[in-house]
């Protein structure tokens, strides 16, 4: 039985116009479907249109052609309806009011999405409290570190408790312990309290981790969009992991081309595709030319970065050739 | 209905909250501006301050006063939203964001007010002018705002389409003070000045304010000789006019993607 949709996006494009009148795409016929209650991961390098398509989901920026709809409501002619089912973290922004505090910024958002009075500051407490900003509440979001000021956002976002919750790089900016923190509230977010999840991300461990399901963009196109776990078992087969003893000459490391060249504790690895055993042994042969002993040789699995950057590798030389 | 009834409010509230933060800011601009007010004061009496001009130059500049403000806050203001990422979160309300911005124009009114009134008491104190407490002033000012704030949108609406458009803005706040009757009496002015001079929001506002505060002239009398009609239907097209360039600027800045953008 197919599972229901807490975002369906169809035929969605979206061009933008410079000054001189030269357009854009910066969104191509993109469609996907967001399935009620995972956590969607939305990957791309910088400029592909991550950002452009969430904020045509939140209604902020109007497609030139395609639809999006939310729990069933299409967010153009039914925006009312649309918006109330979301809550979003927008990319490079404070999304909040630094010159308010931690609970006044709360009060306002909840105000803005109608709720007021003691169901208001209800749900205000308790999101502070699980954040653990309830000590702070009454200080000036300015005087935050940026990660508190990031849960600040966060908690804005839920304040009106939304079915959908959009988190555009929610991580940026954030250092590692900051970003652990925001990591294991998006985690709760989805297993605990069953939301549906969209989170951009260039911290592709935390997008393996946390994901139900990864949607690829490059230049405006969806290259790929499936369950993390089929997506890791695309390249699996043929992603190998070669450790030596000793270093290998600078010169010579053309010769491995494609393959990514770690040192670790006086041993070198190399790891990556390898199209098959003939290629493989050559390599091995190659390694043994230079007198580095060989210490292991094994299939691996590859992570969601390599394969990021394998398809966008594919996708580039698909357009080039 | 209660939805936006609740943003408004939530939107009034944190408007003066943010004001309280900056409190000091606020209270050293109040007496920045008054100085403007004294500085023109003086020029124009050659030398002296003279109560009587002074008391009609007052106003004149409780006019531009607003006017300054409003157009201050919903185009630097709103800038900042769409720098800080508020304004798209503003957004995100179900309540548009026309009928959100009104709330910060209801905040804007108060937070005037509550400026024009420590001025005024520090100039009555100080100058000795005097300005005879007449109610019918009230629904003069009221009418007169209107328009203001129906500039402020569309002063905003610009904002959310124009780069930059801020700065242009300031050059009409300063620009005001001496197109709209404040120092000068439009009917001393250049023709293609004074022709100008009229359609700008707070001028017939502050014709009709000194007629009817300073002049003694009834809200009726006002209204025959056609001078209160024209305000109110001069307010009544800003207002309109402000409204729909809003909300058509809005369209276009959700198609150039600019509600977020600087």
């Amino acid at each position: 039985m197919e599972s229901r949709s807490a975002i369906q996006i169809d035929a969605l494009s979206k061009t933008y116009r410079q000054r001189d009148g030269t357009p854009i795409q910066a969104v191509r016929n993109l469609s996907l479907s967001v399935p009620v209650g995972q956590v969607f991961g939305f990957l791309g390098p910088n400029g592909a249109g991550k950002t452009t398509t969430i904020k045509m989901i939140c209604c902020l920026v109007k497609p030139t052609s395609g639809n999006v709809r939310v729990n069933g409501h299409d967010v153009w002619r039914r925006r009312s309806a649309a918006i109330r089912q979301i809550g979003a973290v927008l990319e490079g922004t404070r999304n909040v009011h630094w010159p308010l505090s931690a609970w006044d910024n709360l009060i306002y958002f909840g105000h803005l999405k109608g709720l007021w009075g003691k169901e208001l500051t209800t749900r205000a407490e308790q999101l502070l409290r699980e954040l653990e900003l309830w000590d702070r509440r009454k200080d000036l979001v300015r005087t935050y570190s940026r990660g508190m000021q990031q849960k600040v956002a966060i908690a804005c976002a839920l304040i009106a408790d939304p079915p959908i919750v959009l988190l555009d790089e929610p991580t940026l900016g954030l250092d590692v312990q900051a970003a652990r923190t925001v990591k294991e509230l998006v985690g709760r977010l989805a297993r605990e309290q069953g939301k549906t999840v969209v989170l951009t991300t260039h911290q592709l461990d935390m997008a393996q981790e946390l994901c139900d399901r990864v949607a690829i963009i490059s230049k405006g196109r969806i290259i790929a969009n499936q369950p993390v776990e089929e997506l890791l078992d695309l390249f699996s087969e043929e992603y190998y992991q070669i450790k030596v003893k000793g270093y290998l000459p600078a010169e010579v490391t053309s010769r491995f081309d494609g393959l990514t060249i770690e040192e670790e504790n006086g041993n070198t690895i190399l790891s990556g595709p390898i199209a098959d055993q003939n290629a493989l042994h050559d390599i091995l042969g190659r390694l043994h030319d230079l007198a580095l002993p060989l210490l292991s040789a094994s299939r691996a699995e590859p992570d969601l970065e390599e394969i990021f950057v394998r398809m966008l590798d594919t996708d580039g030389a698909r357009e080039e050739g | 209905m209660k939805t936006a009834l609740v943003t408004l409010l939530g939107e009034i509230r944190k408007n003066l909250l943010i004001s309280w933060t900056y409190r000091a800011n606020m209270l050293v601009s109040t007496f920045t501006i008054g100085f403007v007010f004294v500085g023109i004061g003086f020029l124009m009496g050659q030398g002296e301050l003279n109560p009587d001009q002074l008391a009609s130059m007052f106003l004149g500049y409780l006019a531009w006063f607003y006017t300054l403000a409003a157009i201050g806050d919903l185009s630097w203001g709103l800038r900042g939203e769409m720098n800080a990422g508020t304004l798209e979160q503003m957004s995100m309300s179900p309540t548009p964001i026309g009928l959100v911005l009104m709330g910060r124009v209801f905040a804007n009114l108060m937070l005037s007010t509550a400026q024009i009134l420590v001025q005024g008491c520090v100039f009555f104190l100080l100058l000795g002018i005097r300005i005879p407490m007449r109610w019918e002033g009230i629904p003069v000012l009221a009418v007169t705002l209107v328009g203001v704030f129906g500039f402020g949108f569309l002063i905003a609406g610009a904002t959310l389409v124009f780069k930059q458009f801020e700065s242009f803005a300031n050059l009409m706040q300063n620009a005001l003070l001496f197109l709209n009757g404040t120092i000068l009496p439009i009917d001393v002015m250049p023709g293609w000045l004074a022709g100008i001079g009229k359609t700008l929001p707070s001028t017939q506002g502050i014709i009709v304010l000194r007629q009817v505060v300073l002049d003694g002239q009834s809200l009726v009398a006002a209204w025959q000789d056609g001078s209160l009609v024209w305000l109110v239907v001069h307010s009544a097209i800003y207002l309109a006019v402000g409204w729909l360039v809003f909300g058509y600027c809005e369209r276009v800045a959700k198609v150039q993607g600019s509600l977020g953008q600087y």
